[in-house]
Formats: structure tokens, C-alpha cells, sequence
């Protein structure tokens, strides 16, 4: 094996145990999607039946299980970020860009940790809500997708976090972009189907790719195996991860050349 | 308390008071989310959630069901600032300048309560003008009168709170836990549903949130429908909090500087 692939292997073994490490880390990225969407599911759970355009489904848990992965994935990316941020304001960054260890191993290493924990989290999600209630149409390979495509979600969203670390090199900017996502995530059809909303509103969840992208997973849990929506999902997904790797690559290399 | 001494508190309290609203022009930073985060729940919320309309919800406007979730909010985020700005003079070391000084100890809490509360009538403003560009109706003199003060009292309400937290921690890192308890009283009360429509746990929890309600008597205001029936338990409501978040504050406060 190549020493840049055990570089790569170890860097992400050391973000994920200190993920773990800090309970900061992993909490919010567990407690507030889990929260909000049986808040969601309390709300709205009775309505559902009643709402002109609302798909069918077998409760609101099975409909709002997306969202909260989603939500789950951007807020432990964020987190990822601010943790590289912080790696940059305590010196390690410099100590491992002062070693002879792959510069691609810098970037990949947190990339692939939060590949694997949006793996893990989309895993816990689909479990809890099943327990509650929820049921996954699609099966275990309806589940398989979704988990594949929330795990490939964090490389573009761990991408753009890495890539505030790198401009800025301050955790707190990083977590400040936290509502810049958020109100993404409001403007799509993450929480509703877009089919309910109408006006402006409507327009601009019709041209946020997060509406299709988690529309192509959600419809793996509420209709059964879809190939074409989950490419469709996929498509954005790497779409958005050559934009943000990209940025990446570039603002990693400017300030290892002393530019940032 | 003689009467001097609480002309003496009512007049530092002014101060600090005043001090803490015009933060706003020092540091907008700390103030703008409290502005911003109201506005984007009402637009978000009512634009996500726009379906929950062809339900009965007592309106035919999921915006108009929503006003009242965003002026509390906003009122959360005043009372939040509150407890962020003592907590930002306790590490600058002003609250240790002002406790060595003759002045009140009962002002340092009583100012940026007082504070708090005319925060939110900013914020419970903006949201009325964002509705209103919404073409939503204005809810006529009592009804805008009851809106505005539900929104002041919660933010009195929640403004001890976060002092309470500001005075243990002593450090603005403690904003989360400030932020944290408002969320999950207003979110788990009637912020995104009637009772009538909630199922489950949340209906049993909302049934006993005091947020509730506040958020109900808040509504019946804006829709011109407020009854004494709703209006005791929302006031009863009011002081569970402050008599709560009121004595969370106090003890702090009577223990600050003791270790």
C-alpha cells in the first residue's frame, strides 16, 4: 500500500476518534435533527392526510427520516470543518505540512472521516425511525442508497467546511456558516414537499438542488426503489463535491504556499 | 429595600439598561441575529409549512399562524442577549468593577431585563412590517397591544434565564445553553401546530409547556379573538416562567463574587 493511502488511513482514523473524543463534536449533529424531526412528526403527523398535493405515505416519520439525515450530515460536516479550523489554529496543520506526509492525505483523510460518520448517522437515523414507526419501502437496498448517498453528501458539504477552515484558519467563521446552510436546507423541499408551497417560495425550492437531491433519497423510504432518482441525487451530489474539492484543493494549496 | 435604595437601583438599572441597547450601534454582530433569525423563521416556516394552510388552524394563512411563533422568537432572542451581554461584562471585568462600587447589585440583573424587554419590541416590529408585506392585516389596537406584550414578557422571562446561566458560567461560551432551553420551549409548545392537531408526546408535553399559552393568547390576539379565558393562563403562564427564571437569576446573582 502506498504511504500516501496509510497517510490518508490515519489522518481519518485520528479525525473520527476525535469526533468522538468531544462530545460538542457529535451531539448537535445527533440531538437537534432527532429533536426536530419528532417535533415535525407530532405537528404534522395528522394533517398529512388532509394536504392537497402531500405524497402518499405510510406516516409523516417515513417522509421527515431524509430531512433529519440530511440535516445530520450538514451539521457534522460544519463541525468537521471547524475541527480542521482548529488543527489550523493550533499548529498541527503546520507540523504535518512541515512533515514529509502527502499533501492530498491532508485534505482526503478529513474527507473520508466524514464520509464515514455521515455513513454511521444515516445508519442510526434510518434505525431510529424505523423503530418508531417509520418503514423503508425500498427495502434494505432502499436503505442501502440512502446510506450511500448521505455518506457521499458529506464529501461536498465536508469539502466546502474544509475549504472556510483553509480560506479563514478560524473554527468559529466556519461554524458561522452554519446558518447559511440551514436556511438552505428550509428553502428546499427537506422538510415539505414541494408540491404544497406555492408562490416565490416554491420557485426557489424548485432550483435548490438540495430539494432533488434529498427528493432522489426520500423516495427510496416512501416508494420504493428508484435508480433514476437516486442518480439524479448522485449527479448533484458529485456535482457539488467537484466545486467544492476543487476549492479545496486550490485554497490548500495557496496557503501551503504561504498565499492565505 | 428602603425607598432610596430602590430609586438608587431603578436609576443604575436605567443605565445599564441603556448601556446594553446601545450595544446595538457598538456591535451589531450581537444584535443583527436577533433581527434576522425572527424574520427567517416567519418567512422559512410559513413558506416550507405553507401545505399545513388547508388544515383547520383557525386561519387560512399558515403566515398568519406563524406571526406569533416569530415574534416569541424574537423576544427569545432579545432575552438570550440579555444574558450574552452580562455574560460578555463578566469576562471584560465590568461587573467586577460595578460590584466594588456602591452601585446596586439588583441593577446589574434589572438592566439588561429591562433591556430585554424593549428589545423586543424592535423585533416584534419587524416581524408585524414583514407580515404586512406579507399582506397580512394589522390586528387592531388590543390586538397589536397583546402581541407586543406576550413577546415583552417572554423576553423578561427568558432574559433571566440566560442571566441565571450568564452568572454560573461566567462566559458568553455559555450561549448554547442559553439558546438551547428557549428553543425547546418555544418548539415544543404550539409553535408549529395547534394542540388540537398534535399527536403523541408532543401533545402532552405542549399541554404542559407554559410557552403554550403565551403562544395561544399571542394568536387569539392577532386574530382578534382574545377572551379572559385565554388570557389568565397565558398571565398564569408568565409568572410560572419569571417566578422560575426570576429566582434562577437572583441566586446567581446573591452568589456572584462569593467564591
Amino acid at each position: 500500500m502506498s504511504p500516501a493511502v496509510l497517510q490518508t488511513a490515519a489522518l481519518a482514523r485520528r479525525s473520527i476518534k476525535s469526533t468522538f473524543r468531544f462530545p460538542q463534536a457529535w451531539f448537535p449533529s445527533l440531538f437537534f435533527p432527532l429533536v426536530l424531526m419528532a417535533i415535525f412528526t407530532a405537528s404534522f403527523g395528522r394533517s398529512i392526510a388532509f394536504i392537497p398535493g402531500f405524497p402518499k405515505v405510510d406516516g409523516f416519520l417515513s417522509f421527515a427520516v431524509t430531512g433529519a439525515i440530511v440535516q445530520g450530515v450538514l451539521i457534522s460536516a460544519v463541525g468537521a470543518g471547524a475541527f480542521f479550523a482548529g488543527d489550523i489554529e493550533g499548529g498541527f496543520f503546520d507540523r504535518l505540512a512541515s512533515s514529509p506526509a502527502s499533501r492530498s492525505a491532508i485534505l482526503l483523510s478529513r474527507l473520508c472521516a466524514s464520509v464515514v460518520l455521515a455513513a454511521g448517522q444515516a445508519t442510526f437515523f434510518l434505525l431510529i425511525a424505523v423503530i418508531f414507526g417509520a418503514t423503508v419501502k425500498g427495502g434494505v437496498v432502499g436503505a442501502l442508497i440512502v446510506i450511500v448517498l448521505a455518506a457521499l453528501l458529506a464529501v461536498p458539504i465536508g469539502g466546502l467546511g474544509v475549504y472556510l477552515a483553509l480560506r479563514t484558519g478560524s473554527a468559529e467563521a466556519v461554524q458561522g456558516t452554519f446558518p447559511l446552510f440551514f436556511a438552505l436546507m428550509f428553502f428546499s423541499s427537506t422538510f415539505f414537499p414541494r408540491e404544497t408551497m406555492t408562490g416565490w417560495f416554491q420557485i426557489v425550492a424548485d432550483i435548490n438542488p438540495i430539494s432533488h437531491l434529498v427528493e432522489g433519497m426520500r423516495v427510496q423510504i416512501i416508494r420504493g426503489v428508484d435508480w433514476q432518482a437516486a442518480g439524479v441525487s448522485l449527479a448533484i451530489i458529485v456535482g457539488l463535491a467537484i466545486l467544492s474539492v476543487g476549492a479545496c484543493a486550490i485554497s490548500l494549496r495557496r496557503r501551503l504556499e504561504g498565499n492565505a | 429595600m428602603s425607598a432610596s435604595t430602590l430609586a438608587r437601583t431603578a436609576s443604575v438599572s436605567r443605565v445599564l439598561a441603556w448601556r446594553a441597547l446601545i450595544l446595538v450601534r457598538r456591535m451589531p454582530a450581537v444584535f443583527i441575529p436577533s433581527l434576522v433569525m425572527p424574520l427567517f423563521i416567519l418567512v422559512a416556516t410559513s413558506g416550507a409549512f405553507h401545505g399545513i394552510s388547508a388544515v383547520p388552524i383557525g386561519t387560512s394563512s399558515y403566515l398568519a399562524f406563524t406571526l406569533p411563533f416569530a415574534t416569541i422568537m424574537g423576544a427569545g432572542f432579545a432575552g438570550i442577549n440579555a444574558g450574552m451581554t452580562l455574560a460578555r461584562d463578566i469576562e471584560g471585568g465590568f461587573v467586577d468593577r460595578l460590584i466594588s462600587s456602591p452601585a446596586p447589585r439588583l441593577s446589574l440583573v434589572a438592566g439588561p431585563f429591562t433591556a430585554a424587554a424593549v428589545r423586543s419590541l424592535f423585533t416584534t416590529t419587524v416581524v408585524f412590517a414583514a407580515g404586512w408585506i406579507g399582506q397580512l392585516p394589522l390586528p387592531g389596537v388590543a390586538g397589536t397591544i397583546g402581541v407586543y406584550a406576550m413577546a415583552a414578557c417572554f423576553a423578561m422571562a427568558t432574559a433571566c434565564w440566560s442571566m441565571g446561566v450568564a452568572l454560573r458560567a461566567r462566559t458568553v461560551q455559555a450561549a448554547p445553553m442559553m439558546q438551547l432551553v428557549v428553543f425547546i420551549l418555544v418548539f415544543t409548545s404550539v409553535a408549529y401546530a395547534p394542540r388540537d392537531l398534535q399527536t403523541g408526546w408532543l401533545r402532552t408535553v405542549s399541554d404542559w409547556n407554559p410557552v403554550t399559552r403565551i403562544l395561544e393568547f399571542s394568536r387569539s390576539a392577532e386574530f382578534q379573538k382574545m377572551t379572559w379565558a385565554g388570557l389568565w393562563p397565558a398571565l398564569v403562564s408568565i409568572a410560572v416562567l419569571m417566578l422560575v427564571f426570576g429566582s434562577f437569576a437572583l441566586y446567581g446573582l446573591s452568589r456572584l463574587g462569593n467564591d
